[in-house]
């Protein structure tokens, strides 16, 4: 049906000049809407605060980049954020307890790696509901979490080796930033220029014709998961020494904010598919929006409106352009 | 229609309550008290009572994640319409008015507009949450509970029965009859096992999903109305206790009883809340409650699911290449 759109974007955009507009709309109203931010607030781009937002950015897109290919692929996970609270709870856990940050940080990745597995197993070797098992599986992380602290945050003195990773800066850019930099543009060659990736979008459009082609669906399905698990993890590893301290309730905040990113981000280039360069977009837009809310002194259920809000309107935009395309 | 199936269903259910009431029961002898048994009721009705709405949107096929955040709103507006001094049943019903307001925009938008249902409800949901902030920004309300006649909701006895209680009764009554005794309930599975040929048939498909999302919205703000008349004060984070229960609720009475039913359901709900009274009264702290209830469910899912149970029949990991 649209199968041909997902191979040859460029010659589509070139056709016709409202879809290209629509394209790079996001763009232009990310960039809108920083320019004001600067204008009102001139702290916005002050180098701390840029050096801030791009760390939180780079954790927050180093989450989201699993869950931008499994809803790519028409599956969805709610337990990442969870996964990552999961991970982040257990090198605090294992730091206090007096374990050295190498063997802690191996700790939390290897907490996100069973998680993955866990939902990896469940939804693609068992094919049972994504959503219901993952609503689950996320419950039973954000729960483990809750009990390695007995209920409340654990206090790190120290940050170790993961801190002096993430002090590292170039002038504003964090180092850390580079290197999520680096994995994105590697995802993208691989989500938009290997049969891997074309794979994926394949996946969300007709699943039982990419299973007759002889493409081993559960087995990526498989390895997405994982992948969503072990990337969130990595997240959860780096905001222990970011916020040098284990809170087992970060998720909450992270949850509203993958989806958005991915399904406004999916917006962005490819009207309405999940892609990686979309998902980074909105990531750094939903930063820079909640931190020049935050300048300009809105409250804290104001910015939960915005991100409902955002997702609503990413959710219809997604269909919009689905329906006018299909028309 | 009774058959063989549904008795033996019926015996194995009985089973499992008689199992785990006799696994508590060894271990604390309050289990069975009288006591106990009334706060496992009191419990089962909040989580009932949430759980019975999302029946409704699951026998559609479809999923509600924003019932949560539309509970906690309907607390505080049920909380601000009484520190305003406002009359129970005005208080009551403008909490439910949220319920009903929000379950039809999510109707509104996955029906009409042909939104994707999971995401769609996460974004409401996040919605309210954030309304839920306005009334006092963030702090609980519990001014003028005392005065209002709330708390009777709670404490009253209705034949014999604890007000709670008698209310999952009444609203499990009236759901029975909507969804299994008459059209529009036949209306609603055929909606769910296949929405193209139901509208074809002449089921105003879109309008019950409508009414399933709405049913959803309002019953979850009753359940919370009874959780605010039993603590006495209405916060924002009232509603996120009743996600993961409701779920498990629903998932494990359907793979009990084959599919999403009223009863179902109910019997869903006491197992849960068994569970949950029974690791309280051994003194579990409260945040390993989600790790049980996410066992128990996907126990309950992967058991119950044909392809599990085909696979675990054959004894051996299937290959790739396999019918989807």
């Amino acid at each position: 049906m649209t199968d041909l759109t997902t191979a040859t974007p460029r010659l589509r955009a070139g056709r016709n000049s409202r879809e290209a507009l629509m394209r790079f709309a996001f763009f232009l109203l990310v960039l809108a809407v920083f320019v004001i931010f600067a204008i009102l607030r001139p702290t916005f781009v002050t180098p701390g605060n840029i050096h801030g937002m791009l760390m939180s950015a780079s954790i927050g897109g180093l989450m989201f980049l699993g869950l931008t290919w499994l809803i790519a692929a028409g599956e969805i996970d709610v337990s990442f954020m969870s996964v990552a609270a999961l991970s982040n709870m257990v090198v605090a856990g294992l730091v206090l307890n007096g374990a050295g940050w190498g063997l802690a940080a191996l700790g939390g990745l290897g907490a996100g790696i069973v998680f993955g597995l866990l939902n990896a197993t469940l939804v693609a070797v068992l094919r049972l509901p994504a959503l219901v098992i993952t609503i689950a599986t996320g419950a039973l992380a954000a729960s483990i979490a809750a009990a390695i602290g007995l209920g409340t945050s654990i206090a790190l003195t120290g940050t170790g080796f993961v801190g002096q990773l993430l002090d590292l800066r170039i002038g504003v850019l964090p180092l850390i930033a580079v290197i999520v930099g680096a994995l994105y543009a590697a995802s993208w060659f691989v989500q938009e220029r290997l049969t891997f990736g074309h794979y994926i979008y394949a996946m969300e459009q007709n699943r039982a014709a990419v299973v007759e082609a002889g493409v081993p669906v559960n087995r990526m399905l498989f390895l997405l998961f994982v992948l969503s698990g072990t990337v969130s993890s990595l997240a959860g590893v780096l905001l222990a020494a970011n916020l040098s301290s284990g809170q087992p309730y970060l998720g909450a905040s992270y949850f509203l904010d993958g989806l958005t990113a991915v399904l406004l981000g999916g917006m962005a280039l490819k009207l309405g598919k999940p892609n990686v360069i979309g998902t980074l977009t909105a990531t750094i837009f939903l930063i820079g929006l909640l931190n020049g809310a935050a300048l300009l002194g809105w409250t804290d259920s104001e910015r939960q409106i915005v991100r409902g809000s955002l997702l609503l309107i990413g959710v219809g935009l997604v269909v919009f352009a689905r329906t006018r395309r299909k028309a | 229609m009774i058959s063989r199936p549904l008795a033996l269903r019926l015996l194995a259910f009985a089973a499992l309550v008689a199992l785990i009431g006799l696994a508590f029961w060894s271990q604390s002898a309050a289990f069975a008290s009288t006591g106990n048994l009334r706060s496992l009721m009191r419990h089962m009705s909040v989580q009932g009572l949430a759980a019975l709405g999302l029946t409704f949107v699951i026998v559609v096929r479809h999923f509600d994640l924003s019932f949560p955040g539309v509970a906690s709103m309907g607390a505080m507006t049920l909380g601000w319409l009484i520190a305003a001094g406002m009359p129970l049943p005005v208080a009551i019903g403008g909490g439910l008015a949220v319920g009903l307001a929000f379950g039809l925009v999510n109707g509104f938008a996955v029906a009409r507009l042909g939104l994707p249902d999971i995401v769609t409800t996460i974004g409401t949901g996040g919605l309210a949450i954030g309304f839920s902030y306005f009334y006092s920004n963030g702090t609980s309300i519990s001014q003028n509970f005392f005065m209002s006649g709330i708390l009777d909701l709670n404490d009253r006895k209705i034949a014999g029965l604890d007000m709670p209680f008698a209310i999952l009764m009444g609203a499990a009554l009236v759901g029975a009859i909507l969804l299994h005794a008459s059209r529009l309930g036949a209306g609603f599975y055929a909606t769910g096992q296949n929405t193209v040929s139901a509208r074809f048939s002449g089921v105003p498909t879109r309008r019950l999903i409508v009414v399933a999302f709405a049913l959803s919205g309002i019953m979850a703000c009753l359940a919370i109305t009874l959780l605010v008349a039993s603590s006495g004060a209405a916060n924002v984070t009232a509603g996120n206790q009743l996600l993961m229960p409701a779920f498990a609720a629903v998932y494990l009475g359907a793979a009990l009883f084959g599919r999403p039913s009223i009863g179902a359901t109910l019997a869903g709900t006491l197992l849960m809340s068994m569970m949950l009274n029974g690791f309280t009264l051994l003194a579990i702290p409260y945040y390993y409650s989600d790790a049980i209830v996410s066992t128990v469910l996907i126990t309950a899912i992967a058991i119950f699911d044909p392809r599990v149970s085909a696979l675990l029949r054959r004894g051996a990991p299937r290959r790739k290449g396999e019918p989807v």
